[in-house]
């Protein structure tokens, strides 16, 4: 189990082994700015400022470039973190659509980290 | 005719294993041949060699095919190709796997357009004699058959001049600024040369691009059994079951293991080159493209590979 703390909201999130960040969100109540949900199209592109990930299926180098991946952007469809990470969403692409799910699952799973701070639906 | 209708699809994926279980056991297409880096398929209803080619490495188009009716049609369409001011290039038989000589186009819009006549061909699944309606050991939805595509170009007007002087191509549909041909500029077109509503349609975007290329199924409710099986296989789904304004067709969107989108399509009415054009105007495109829903999602129009 790692987590994924969302800039600068504070907002935190756990993430079950082998677990996606984007599927990490989806499962407690967020929605997010998604594309093909498969690494092919850089819609749902985040940037990484702490921690470290892999990714679950091979992803080109044509949607994240070598310079984008040395800055840390990252595809949460498929990426696995590897560790605690911070990552920061693009054009306000995170969403809070369902807060009795992301209540529930904090209660029962994310004692240790309860929500800091909400992020605007 | 010179163009009877869109051969092949070749895309790029980025795990050739995770593509071909998606592209046989999902879609149900048959794999024909794997050379190289290379897997080929064809649908149970296709007599030519194939229609689908999945290379390793990377997303995206590589090139569509488009069969001509007669050999002669090469020369005849490459010096349209080249009076219009595409680059040209003729690529010697056997290069393709299967395929005779081919005249590649590159067109305005930077994608790679194979003409082609000659290419192995035989029959389709259920035979050419006292054939069944289908053949009985279908996997997943069972496409019979490739259908159409729609790639993105940044001036369409360009290339349905280039889709019509070259292919002889005429707009079924379009979605233009205005009703007026003296003052319009063309968002979207849906392109013929045949009955099939639609062989190509052309997108306003980026250049090189594609959006998706399509499978055809020949009831709605095969729409609707296609999305249930995408459930069970976790193949996301973009939008649909639904309808489209633009063609009348059923369809579902959805995306292959690389992040390439398809399309299953069903129905749609018939084109003929003497019917109306049908045009849109920009405040009806929701309800054009998804017309149950008559609004876009984000998705729609940015994602591309």
């Amino acid at each position: 189990m790692t987590t994924v703390t969302v800039h600068p909201t504070g907002e935190v999130v756990e993430v079950r082994d082998g677990e996606t960040i984007m599927g990490a969100f989806y499962r407690t109540g967020y929605a997010m700015r998604i594309g093909c949900k498969r690494g092919g199209c850089g819609f749902c592109k985040i940037d990484v400022h702490e921690g470290d990930f892999v990714y679950e299926r091979p992803v080109s180098d044509e949607v994240v470039t070598p310079e984008e991946a040395a800055q840390g952007v990252c595809l949460p469809c498929r990426a696995v973190p590897s560790q605690d990470m911070v990552v920061e969403f693009r054009e306000n692409s995170l969403r809070l659509v369902n807060p009795l799910m992301r209540y529930m699952l904090s209660g029962k799973e994310s004692s240790a980290h309860q929500p800091r701070t909400r992020v605007p639906v | 005719m010179a163009i009877m209708r869109m051969g092949y699809a070749h895309v790029r994926v980025t795990d050739l294993a995770e593509a071909r279980q998606h592209y046989t056991q999902t879609l149900g297409l048959n794999e024909v041949a794997a050379a190289d880096n290379k897997v080929y398929f064809k649908g149970w209803d296709e007599w030519d060699h194939h229609s689908v080619v999945l290379e390793e490495g990377g997303v995206g188009l590589v090139k569509f095919g488009f069969k001509a009716q007669y050999a002669d049609d090469l020369a005849d369409i490459e010096n349209k190709a080249q009076a219009f001011g595409a680059t040209t290039e003729r690529i010697s038989k056997g290069e393709e796997l299967e395929v005779g000589e081919i005249l590649r186009i590159h067109t305005p819009s930077g994608h790679l357009f194979d003409v082609y006549h000659d290419i192995t061909s035989g029959q389709s699944d259920v035979g050419n004699v006292n054939p069944e309606a289908f053949p009985r050991d279908l996997r997943g939805i069972g496409a019979p058959a490739l259908d159409h595509a729609l790639i993105t170009a940044e001036d369409v007007g360009q290339m349905e001049r280039f889709l019509h002087d070259v292919f002889g191509y005429w707009t079924a549909e379009k979605v233009a600024t205005s009703l007026d041909p003296a003052d319009q500029h063309n968002i979207a077109i849906w392109m013929t040369a045949s009955n099939q509503i639609h062989q190509l349609a052309v997108l306003e975007g980026p250049q090189s691009k594609l959006h998706h290329f399509a499978f055809r199924l020949e009831e709605g409710w095969e729409i609707t059994r296609a999305a249930d099986l995408f459930a069970m296989d976790d193949v996301p789904i973009d939008i649909g079951p639904t309808r489209h304004g633009i063609t009348r067709g059923k369809t579902v969107y959805f995306f292959d293991p690389a992040g390439n989108r398809n399309e299953v399509f069903a129905g749609g009415y018939y084109s003929y080159p003497d019917r109306p054009m049908v045009t849109w105007t920009p405040d009806a495109l929701g309800k054009a493209i998804f017309y149950h829903a008559r609004e876009l999602n984000e998705r729609f129009t940015t994602v591309l590979t």
